[in-house]
């Protein structure tokens, strides 16, 4: 079996070759170098006017990411993308599905490797109105900042932004889309921060339609809501008494034409003897207060019947197990939000004062009228639909 | 014709380069105000237990609209800002203390005789709706904006109150005073010096003083007097603590 010298230098070069072809096929193509490579597109941003209902504010809209056709058009398909994640399988919409007003369904949501979160994915309905911290905890001020964490979390895309832009940079279209989006020169300004701000932008159109039948209603159209939806209504906003209603307390937290509030309450899920008993402390991991250990920022309850299961941990399947839980008026701890504890009509004679929780009728009635808040027509809506398919 | 629109354009102009220079005209400058929320005297802390009559209480959040703001001058008033939304406990606060909220208003120069603050929201601002504001006026808040009752939230006193004094809470006080019946604007005799470098202007709520008249306490073992809404008791008690701001303000410089 002796080889000649030919052969092992033919071996050897063989093996060299291999060794090159597959570090070759590893290898990204670089990056072109394109100084000024984009200028010859068209940059001639056109302002995105946001529809929005009538007795709507006007969307708060940053002055230095103003919303453009095509800054929105670009943050749509950059929502859609799985390119943000590490393996290419997950995008933003992987935990925010349209049909579900932008949740996924699960208890907590589900990252690329398997892994599963902490919490349940919030619905972006409205979510441009939210200038009170996001997330469940409030941790980031803006949609920008938020668009950027999802990317590098190890829990959910598992990426890098360094990945990310340079995929960005070599891509077919994208270059192009910044360009129109953004003004840029060349595909080397393609950034992070770019890409969140259009992702933002298309957040931020995110509106409701205005159709449900709580804002025809609200609208003028009495019989937008049957009896029960009514009795609903007045529980939910603190308006029934002079009929004989108990007070169910919605309101105060999920208030405002968002039902949201974006404020941050202990509603009584767990049991805590002290402050520092909450296993996730939500809110006051954040800002260091213990006070505000157990809190979370309120939900929209627009569209709350397509977004279970609910609450930061997806705890209740249902609107039924939601209304038991305020009806029993929670679990206590040192900064549970005393009107949980006021939901019903007072009992007399009590002390401390103790109200009667719900009767089977009136949570039927608050979930009716919570149904009354579906919008179909938004999340149906095609303007906001995956552009891929 | 095109002459006359430039000597028109010309005139305007000229006109209107002389108004700031003219004899009479006052300069105008910034005011500080500072509002600053205490309870008998002592910091508003979130969650630190006070004594009310012979039980405790506790708050939690304190925001409050100021309307109306003007300097007065023998009872004459210059209108110096019509709404702001004063939150001393905001979410983003770094410490359980309320915060101080200082607004930074133009008055013209000059010396006063006190200054007017009106409580809430005026009726023809209530009449509006959050849609009716840009983003980021204080009337463009949702959150203070009652649906059910087409009216804004004046303010939010939101504590809780501990009958037995066993650190454990019996139940909420939580008054959210609204409606145009409770509207309420009161003035404040003291000599305010507006110029470059004056001090600041300091209003401070003494929530203690809310709930106390004569020596006679908001009553909260009544469950009825824990909680404001919309019905016909709640504006009666609303009232009272509305016309409790008064004496519950000072104002010094």
């Amino acid at each position: 079996m002796n080889r000649s010298l030919a052969q092992w230098v033919f071996l050897g070069l063989a093996l060299l070759w291999g060794v090159l072809m597959w570090q070759g096929c590893q290898k990204e193509p670089p990056e072109p170098a394109a100084a000024g490579d984009l200028v010859h597109i068209p940059y001639t941003p056109k302002p995105y006017t946001v529809i929005k209902p009538a007795h709507f504010p006007e969307v708060p809209v940053p002055p230095d990411n103003p919303l453009t056709v095509d800054g929105v058009q670009l943050g749509r398909r950059l929502f859609y993308d799985p390119i943000l994640s590490i393996d290419s399988t997950q995008s933003c919409a992987s935990c925010h599905l349209p049909h579900l007003s932008f949740t996924d369904g699960l208890p907590v949501s589900v990252g690329v490797d398997g892994i599963a979160g902490r919490r349940s994915s919030m619905s972006l309905l409205n979510i441009a109105y939210a200038t009170n911290g996001l997330f469940w905890d409030g941790r980031v001020r803006t949609l920008e900042e938020q668009a950027l964490l999802p990317v590098e979390d190890p829990i959910e895309l598992h990426n890098t932004w360094p990945e990310v832009v340079s995929r960005l940079r070599r891509h077919p279209t994208y270059p192009e889309l910044f360009r129109k989006a953004f003004g840029i020169r060349d595909r080397k300004e393609i950034s992070k921060e770019l890409a969140a701000k259009a992702i933002a932008q298309f957040e931020r159109i995110l509106i409701s339609s205005g159709t449900s039948k709580f804002d025809r209603f609200l609208q003028g159209d009495l019989d937008a809501l049957d009896d029960e939806e009514l009795d609903g209504k007045l529980m939910y906003f603190e308006e029934g008494a002079a009929v004989g209603l108990p007070d169910a307390q919605c309101f105060h937290c999920h208030g405002g034409f968002t039902l949201s509030g974006n404020q941050y309450f202990n509603n009584g899920l767990d049991k805590a003897a002290s402050l520092d008993d909450f296993a996730d402390k939500g809110r006051g991991a954040v800002n260091g207060r213990r006070s505000d250990n157990g809190k979370f920022r309120t939900p929209t309850l627009r569209n709350i019947a397509l977004t279970a299961p609910y609450m930061h941990d997806g705890r209740f399947q249902t609107l039924e197990e939601v209304l038991d839980h305020y009806s029993s008026h929670g679990k206590s701890s040192p900064n549970k939000d005393p009107l949980i504890d006021q939901i019903g009509f007072p009992i007399p004679g009590t002390q401390p004062l103790q109200y009667t929780g719900l009767s089977p009728y009136h949570k039927r009635a608050i979930i009716k009228f919570l149904h009354a808040l579906t919008d179909t027509a938004f999340v149906n809506n095609p303007d906001i639909q995956n552009p891929f398919r | 014709m095109k002459k006359s629109y430039w000597f028109l354009a010309l005139g305007v102009w000229f006109l209107l380069g002389c108004e700031g220079t003219q004899d009479g005209v006052i300069p105008k400058t910034d005011v500080r105000i500072t509002f600053r929320a205490r309870y008998d005297g002592k910091p508003l802390v979130r969650y630190a237990k006070y004594n009310y009559a012979d039980y405790w209480v506790d708050f939690f959040r304190f925001n409050a609209y100021m309307s109306r703001i003007a300097l007065l001058t023998d009872g004459v008033p210059v209108k110096i800002s019509d709404i702001e939304w004063v939150d001393f406990t905001p979410d983003d606060a770094p410490t359980d203390t309320a915060v101080d909220v200082t607004l930074v208003l133009r008055a013209p120069e000059g010396q006063y005789t006190g200054i007017r603050l009106g409580y809430g929201v005026p009726p023809d601002l209530n009449a509006k709706q959050p849609k009716d504001f840009a983003p980021g006026h204080p009337l463009s808040r949702e959150n203070e904006y009652w649906i059910g009752w087409k009216g804004y939230i004046f303010n939010k006193i939101e504590g809780r109150v501990d009958l037995n004094k066993d650190g454990m809470p019996d139940g909420g006080l939580i008054y959210h005073c609204g409606s145009d019946a409770v509207f309420r604007e009161y003035s404040f005799d003291l000599p305010i010096r507006v110029e470059p470098g004056a001090p600041e202007i300091l209003v401070t709520f003494d929530l203690q003083k809310l709930f106390v008249r004569n020596g006679e306490w908001l009553d909260l073992r009544n469950p009825y007097n824990h909680i404001t809404s919309n019905d016909f008791n709640d504006v009666v008690i609303a009232s009272k603590l509305m016309d409790n701001f008064k004496p519950a303000t000072s104002v010094m410089q």
